[in-house]
């Protein structure tokens, strides 16, 4: 206790000080427990959720997961098809949304840094970011699926890339816009046109955080499951083409999980476990080609 | 697109109100429209670059005020000044690396070789390979050593790997580089120390064989080591190129450069002479700023 | 000594040629503008092409219903009647749980790690929050129709009906069959789903508070708290707004987490221990069996909804994030 009792002043009113003091040490001491209270709370639940799907998903995790078709209702099988489709799809995705993300986030940086137009995109660009994705689900519907007249991988990956473009557009505009300006014109002092500078020289310096976005974007279309419900739907068996309706690990998850079989749960849980994985090992080494691209 | 650049003979207006810049002697060799300076020594060096009348605008703020200038061939000349007084605005205007930036607007003429560089026609190609910069900070590019300096003649000449090797070579020996990293050609140029970085910029300049070298500050950056060896360079490199350097430091425009011009203000105060600026300027301001009474 | 002269200057008229290079590069400089500028555009199409496309197929469902769509509490296939009431209110009500258990947390861990946590703390765990976020939502549903469900169904909805349900004005909400499924559960799921975006977004706005304006806070003796809630909130405000509507965002159209746990019952009611449904579960469970062209029309109807208030929602989101970055702008 710091309070001492200095002659002349009450000690009324040094009391009130004492209480008053006292009173901010407590509520200071309350907020710090709830704060660490908060983020125990926050961790408990990643822990529980982690552990449920590793618990779940290991002893499901069998060699024939990845060597057989999806089974029919009541048998056991794997997820080779639904594995394959997920990867075709989301090949597909990163092949359109990708490229067009890049140059999306290069106008943004290099065309229309303060421009109004610029801030237009970049805006419709966070929305679009952050939209449900269910509704992309419903765009991809009524743009691909009911003009075909049927559910197709193509309008899967569509959908998907829809999911990617926005990913990569902010982080292409944000780490483009770290290359320093310096270099930008010392290559346009050289007179090398500004399409070279940026696809030669901004490019190469920026590559290691473009490669984070599209890491990103793939760890985020990964799991998505609402948009591929209405575009990709499902199919039991193995097919490649892409106007056919096509399995995905999401999906098939999300049906084997609401089935009321064991054998289902059990290659859902085994789904989720890979998935899971995946995407947090695609977030790792996102933020692995970020913090060496950083350093160098 | 042939487009005659600067053909408005018929003007009768005095295109340019010339300041003479005593003690410089100006002559006017009207048979070939060239201005020539005469140097410290007497010598007659021709103009390269004649700046006249240049205003030049950040949006509404007038930033340069009625700039008059010559650069004379294979000579060093020096733009000293208090910062913030424009001269490091001035030489961005000479490859019109200004322009990439929008609000940025530049009035009145640079004449390189008697052809004003402003005027819409000019090939901004053209007018980059004959005019060179070198940056404050180096700005390496991220690849290798060899494909820093051969990366800009690419874009202008298809050449055999021999012919690129050798051009590469007498870049980074005339940057006198090469003895340095002739052994590492192919590694990151990212590796170089802040003057190797420096002098890789200045390789990648006159890999282009530019004409005039322009050099903003390019030693402010540095460590005194480095900065002795960049003013040597300068030296050597005004045997080939028309050198304009701004520079924050005078003793080392006292030390590189041949003429020197004092801006104050967005103004060129006063323009001459590096040896007669240094110990006899005419201006005040100038004197003031020489004796270290402000600025 | 210093006096002005006049010269005349002539310039030969030497014409500068183009050469085919230049014509090259200027061409090409031109064409990538424009593959960058119709890419940018693009993504304004993307927006506008979703929107557009949703209220094309949602025509038939309002010119049947018309504004009765809104405010009706229909949703009968056989009848071909459809009403977006239900599920408006379970969206409404389960995003409101999330958020009233998301922002104090998120808040807390921001808190936490932006002022009280040691600092070699600091990197691990905001990296496990931001693992938190990715997450794919179908396994928060997983974990939480396999494993949270029956944990509510034998713990918490039992207690809070005995307990909750008696107490007057706020008993109906906890009052109902001890199922595990229903809006609470959902809307629990949807809170530990928006935690790590809300909280991320207010560490990242906390730490463009100037430390000066901190220090000078810390050096007359304020506390921690006092720091935070006098200096560091009104400082970010704006911005924390933002964050807490981008979470709210995700919590209004959150799909498949809700979809597992809601139960899918068209049930308007007052208890939250009785399943319901949301517009995403809606559309989600029945659209692949929607049997009649006004069926689906009202499912897509519902998506337009959805779209319409998250828009509105996320936009206030980046407007509010945005005044913070210009107003760090001018301060650094």
């Amino acid at each position: 206790m710091s309070i001492v009792n200095v002659p002349g002043v009450s000690p009324q009113l040094t009391t009130d000080n004492d209480m008053r003091w006292r009173f901010r040490q407590a509520r200071d001491l309350l907020a710090k427990v709830l704060a660490v209270a908060a983020t125990a709370f926050g961790l408990f639940w990643l822990a529980w959720i982690l552990w449920t799907t590793l618990s779940n998903g290991l002893p499901a995790l069998k060699w024939s997961l990845f060597t057989q078709m999806t089974p029919p209702p009541g048998s056991d099988g794997g997820l080779l098809n639904a594995f394959a489709g997920s990867a075709l799809m989301s090949g597909l995705a990163i092949l359109l949304g990708a490229p067009i993300g890049i140059l999306a986030g290069t106008f943004l940086s290099e065309y229309a840094r303060h421009s109004r137009l610029g801030e237009v995109v970049r805006f419709v660009n966070d929305i679009l970011l952050s939209a449900p994705s269910i509704i992309i689900g419903l765009f991809i519907y009524e743009l691909i699926v009911r003009p075909m007249g049927h559910f197709s991988a193509m309008a899967g990956g569509v959908a998907l890339s829809f999911i990617v473009l926005p990913v990569v557009v902010r982080t292409t505009d944000e780490m483009l816009q770290l290359v320093p300006g310096n270099m930008r014109e010392a290559a346009l002092a050289l007179g090398i046109p500004q399409w070279k500078v940026v696809r030669q020289i901004l490019y190469r310096a920026a590559r290691s955080g473009i490669t984070t976005g599209v890491l990103l974007a793939l760890a985020r279309i990964s799991g998505e499951t609402a948009p591929l419900l209405f575009t990709a739907l499902n199919n039991q068996y193995w097919t490649a083409q892409l106007n056919q309706p096509m399995a995905n690990v999401p999906v098939v998850i999300f049906q084997y999980a609401m089935s009321p079989y064991d054998f289902w749960h059990a290659l859902a849980w085994a789904g989720a476990f890979v998935v899971t994985m995946f995407v947090l090992l695609l977030s790792i080494l996102a933020r692995g080609a970020f913090f060496k691209g950083v350093s160098s | 697109m042939n487009q005659p650049v600067h053909a408005d003979e018929s003007t009768t207006d005095p295109r340019v109100t010339y300041v003479d810049r005593a003690p410089v002697r100006v002559a006017d060799d009207r048979a070939n429209a060239m201005t020539v300076l005469t140097d410290d020594e007497g010598v007659q060096a021709p103009v390269k670059v004649d700046v006249r009348n240049l205003n030049f605008f950040y949006g509404d703020t007038r930033a340069l005020k009625g700039i008059s200038l010559a650069v004379a061939e294979k000579r060093v000349t020096a733009l000293i000044g208090p910062s913030g007084c424009g001269k490091s605005t001035l030489i961005r205007i000479f490859n019109r690396i200004y322009a990439i930036y929008p609000k940025q607007r530049a009035e009145g003429e640079i004449l390189l070789d008697g052809q004003n560089v402003l005027a819409p026609g000019y090939s901004i190609n053209r007018l980059r390979t004959r005019v060179g910069m070198v940056f404050q900070k180096p700005v390496p590019f991220p690849m290798s050593i060899y494909d820093n300096v051969a990366y800009a003649i690419r874009h202008y000449e298809r050449l055999s790997r021999i012919q690129m090797d050798e051009r590469v070579e007498v870049a980074l020996r005339s940057s006198a580089l090469w003895d340095e990293v002739k052994d590492k050609l192919n590694r990151s140029a990212l590796g170089l120390s802040g003057g190797q970085q420096q002098r890789l910029c200045i390789a990648r300049a006159v890999a282009l064989k530019p004409e005039v070298l322009l050099l903003d500050e390019p030693t402010s950056a540095l460590d005194p080591i480095s900065t002795a060896k960049i003013e040597q360079l300068i030296d050597d490199l005004k045997a080939q190129y028309s050198v304009l350097i701004v520079t924050h430091n005078m003793q080392q425009a006292a030390r590189v450069s041949d003429f020197t011009g004092f801006m104050f203000l967005g103004e060129l105060v006063e323009f001459g002479r590096t040896k007669d600026i240094f110990t006899k300027p005419v201006k005040k301001q100038t004197e003031d700023y020489i004796t270290g009474r402000f600025g | 000594m210093y006096h002005p002269t006049v010269e005349r200057y002539r310039a030969p008229a030497v014409a500068v040629t183009t050469d085919s290079r230049e014509r090259n590069d200027q061409r090409n400089d031109r064409l990538f503008r424009l593959a960058v500028l119709g890419c940018a555009l693009f993504v304004l199409v993307a927006l506008l092409g979703a929107a557009s496309s949703m209220l094309w197929g949602a025509r038939e469902a309002f010119s049947t219903f018309g504004w009765h769509f809104v405010v009706s509490t229909d949703w009968d296939a056989v009848q071909r009647k459809f009403g977006a009431l239900v599920p408006i209110y379970g969206t409404l009500a389960t995003a409101a749980i999330a958020m009233m258990i998301a922002v104090p947390v998120s808040f807390g861990i921001a808190v936490f790690l932006t002022e009280i946590a040691p600092v070699w703390a600091r990197g691990p765990v905001s990296t496990a929050v931001e693992l938190l976020a990715g997450i794919p939502s179908i396994i928060y549903g997983m974990w939480g129709l396999f494993v949270f469900v029956p944990f509510m169904a034998a713990h918490v909805d039992p207690w809070l009906d005995t307990h909750a349900g008696a107490l007057p004005l706020v008993g109906p909400l906890f009052r109902g069959p001890p199922i595990g499924l229903g809006m609470l559960t959902a809307g629990i799921v949807l809170g530990i789903m928006v935690i790590p975006f809300i909280a991320s977004v207010m560490r990242e706005v906390f730490t463009t508070v100037p430390i000066q304006l901190k220090e000078s806070a810390y050096a007359v003796g304020n506390t921690t708290w006092e720091v935070v809630w006098d200096v560091v909130l009104p400082y970010t405000r704006s911005a924390v707004v933002g964050g807490v509507f981008l979470g709210l965002g995700r919590a209004l159209g959150e799909t498949m987490a809700v979809t597992f746990v809601l139960g899918n019952a068209h049930l308007l009611t007052a208890s939250l221990l009785q399943p319901g449904n949301s517009i995403a579960a809606t559309i989600a469970n029945e659209f692949t069996e929607a049997d009649s062209s006004v069926y689906l029309s009202s499912l897509i109807a519902l998506g337009f909804l959805l779209f319409v208030v998250t828009f509105v929602v996320l936009a206030i989101a980046r407007l509010m994030l945005r005044r913070l970055a210009r107003q760090g702008g001018v301060a650094a």
